[in-house]
């Protein structure tokens, strides 16, 4: 009986093909647009989580909150002793750790002069930031200690720089902080990055990155005034930084509540919850649409009835009941929506996914959002379908059978 | 009044309604082994138009017989067309009861009603009603599919059957549109014989026809009631009433004469 009624509504949906193909496009659009919206948001929150994987999620920033303290002291800074007493209380669970100092400055190679952003890095940084060395090679040991003035950049800072990618031993100029100094370039490494992190990280056109080791960053003095650490993969971030936040605070002198500390991890989660809430809420917003595509069921539907009394008239005479009735206009209105639903689902991911090309940018379209939008799309046809169904079921079969 | 309860009720109609899925009889079509297809007692049918009643049928006392060929005759507005919703179980009566094949149709419910349509009744009509853009074969397994008795082969089957039986085995994927009255009345009397109802109820069945498709049509009926249906045809044409057994006259909701050719009704 089910196949029964599904044929027939076929045939009725057939018999209109103008008005069916008209009446579907407001689920086509709503349904359609859902889907994108929601598989856009889907798929930025993976480029996010990629990205935070990318740099690092364990990672995170710590220092003393000078801008709360009033009684800010020296101790208040970090020592290399510090650093390496961090090291030994928290042993494996910290991955990598260093000051977290950075500095900029014109490098300056014969006639090239371009801007730079040097961070300086312990020689294990490639553990948790793992490059693909193309040239020469990494910082070692020896550079740390000996805080000699060697450099590692990426292949298009060094092409940038030297006008070539292969830069290994040349030496450039440049001031930091107020000091002119000369360093070495020892190794060139490439970094593959998609086009939306590019876009995230603020890839200028004009600049150059370059690690150096950040034992020159902290000279003379070997003061520096934040921890820069990657928590190991195995660890229970939250659990950890709550204790490592309780012992810098022991360390200082200072409350847990005087203790800044910024993690990736937590950020990642305030922008993956604030991506899902908007894409939640645009989403909501475009399924309105939906019910005004409902409506525009209904309101076929209605006319369909209308025009089919006879048939219907006919169908009573012969035996069909109520529940007969009713059940093939239901089906005929479910069927219109959930076409338009899977019109709907093709176009949206049709369209999010030529985006996703185009950009360059793996698409996310997730199998639960597709089956909930036909699932959805067919209940708007059952529910806009019922009042005109029962209109038609409630039918006196003597006056249908008297209409023209 | 019994005292019922409730929840016996329930199974009971939870349970006709599992039986009538399977496609046998519901209890209140009990089988009846009366000779009396069709019994009307003192019927009365009022038209309640809000503003004034008017007398339909007043007071009709009838039967009719199982295997007997009856002509209703009578001008527009005589009470034929009331009489003949009421027969088709389309309408109740106001007051007095109509039994069709023993059942009291008075009591039913308008679904109970659809079933009995269903199963007692083949309808032909005078503008045919077939269902439009369905073909021939889909439009003749139609109270099959209502029945919940056959498998869509075995409906299509005999479906196919009927279809020959009234000489249009060759055009079962025809549309409607596509077929002349005649043909299309055919199909409709195929269509009224799906259930093997025990009363055929023709509407003007020649209304709409030319002299040689009335001819053939009434011929049609002549054979179903010799392979021993019973029809009744509602008409106003008195040589489509010539091809009945039974001439009933109407006027003004009342029976003005019933006229039996005797020899050549079989009273067995």
């Amino acid at each position: 009986m089910l196949i029964e009624n599904m044929m027939m509504a076929f045939s009725a949906i057939r018999a209109n093909k103008m008005r069916s193909i008209l009446t579907m496009l407001g689920i086509v659009i709503g349904i359609g647009s859902v889907i994108s919206i929601v598989s856009i948001g889907d798929t930025m929150r993976n480029l996010f989580a990629d990205l935070y994987k990318d740099i690092g999620v364990t990672q995170g920033y710590c220092q003393v909150k000078s801008w709360v303290v009033d009684d800010w002291r020296q101790s208040d800074m970090f020592t290399l002793d510090e650093m390496e007493r961090v090291k030994e209380v928290f042993g494996d669970e910290i991955a990598y750790i260093d000051s977290s100092a950075s500095a900029a400055g014109d490098a300056v190679f014969g006639r090239t002069k371009v801007k730079f952003s040097f961070s300086g890095i312990d020689y294990n940084f490639q553990n948790v930031q793992p490059v693909n060395l193309v040239y020469g090679r990494y910082l070692n040991q020896g550079d740390i200690l000996g805080r000699r003035q060697n450099a590692v950049m990426d292949v298009k800072s060094a092409e940038k720089l030297f006008g070539t990618e292969n830069a290994v031993g040349k030496t450039f100029r440049t001031t930091i902080y107020g000091d002119v100094q000369d360093y070495t370039v020892v190794g060139v490494y490439r970094k593959d990055i998609s086009p939306f992190q590019a876009l995230m990280m603020g890839d200028s056109q004009d600049s150059g990155e370059a690690y150096i080791p950040y034992t020159i960053l902290t000279w003379p003095n070997d003061y520096f005034s934040e921890l820069h650490i990657y928590a190991s993969e195995d660890v229970d971030l939250n659990d950890f930084y709550t204790r490592f936040t309780d012992y810098i605070a022991k360390l200082k002198d200072r409350t847990p509540d005087q203790i800044y500390i910024y993690t990736a991890v937590e950020e990642m989660g305030s922008i993956d919850s604030m991506m899902g809430g908007l894409s939640l809420a645009v989403g909501g917003i475009a399924a309105i649409s939906l019910i005004v595509g409902g409506i525009g069921i209904m309101n076929i539907m209605l006319v369909s009835v209308t025009e089919r009394t006879r048939e219907i008239g006919i169908r009573k005479a012969l035996g069909a009941r109520t529940r007969d009735v009713m059940i093939q206009f239901l089906t005929e209105s479910a069927i219109l929506s959930a076409m338009g639903g899977i019109l709907g689902i093709l176009i949206g991911t049709g369209l999010v996914g030529l985006g996703g090309l185009a950009l360059g940018v793996p698409v996310v379209v997730k199998p639960a959002v597709v089956l909930l939008a036909v699932g959805f799309s067919a209940m708007v046809g059952i529910f806009f379908g019922l009042y005109p169904a029962s209109k038609a079921a409630k039918s006196d079969p003597i006056d249908a059978l008297r209409y023209e | 009044m019994k005292d019922r309860n409730p929840i016996t009720d329930k199974i009971v109609s939870l349970k006709r309604q599992l039986i009538g899925r399977k496609g046998e009889l519901p209890a209140y079509m009990t089988q009846n082994i009366s000779q009396d297809l069709i019994r009307l007692e003192n019927l009365v049918k009022i038209y309640d138009t809000g503003v004034i009643k008017v007398l339909g049928l007043k007071k009709i006392n009838l039967t009719i017989k199982r295997g007997e060929f009856v002509a209703i005759m009578g001008q527009s507005g005589s009470g034929k067309s009331t009489l003949m919703n009421i027969l088709g179980c389309l309408d109740r009566p106001t007051m007095g009861h109509y039994y069709l094949d023993g059942i009291d149709t008075a009591e039913l419910t308008s679904n109970q009603l659809s079933e009995v349509r269903n199963r007692k009744i083949g309808f032909v009509f005078q503008s045919f009603n077939l269902i439009p853009r369905t073909s021939a074969l889909k439009n003749v397994e139609l109270p099959m599919t209502y029945a919940h008795k056959l498998s869509k082969w075995e409906r299509q089957e005999r479906a196919l059957a009927l279809l020959e039986r009234v000489g249009l085995g060759a055009r079962y994927e025809h549309m409607p549109n596509e077929m002349s009255g005649g043909q299309r009345q055919r199909v409709a009397i195929a269509r009224a014989l799906a259930n093997e109802p025990p009363l055929i109820l023709a509407d003007e069945p020649t209304g709409n026809l030319d002299t040689a498709s009335s001819i053939e049509i009434m011929e049609l009926f002549s054979r179903l009631h010799q392979d021993g249906a019973t029809v009744v045809v509602v008409t106003h044409e008195e040589d489509i009433a010539a091809f009945t057994n039974r001439i009933i006259r109407f006027r003004d909701g009342e029976i003005i004469s019933d006229v039996r050719k005797g020899e050549e009704t079989n009273a067995d």
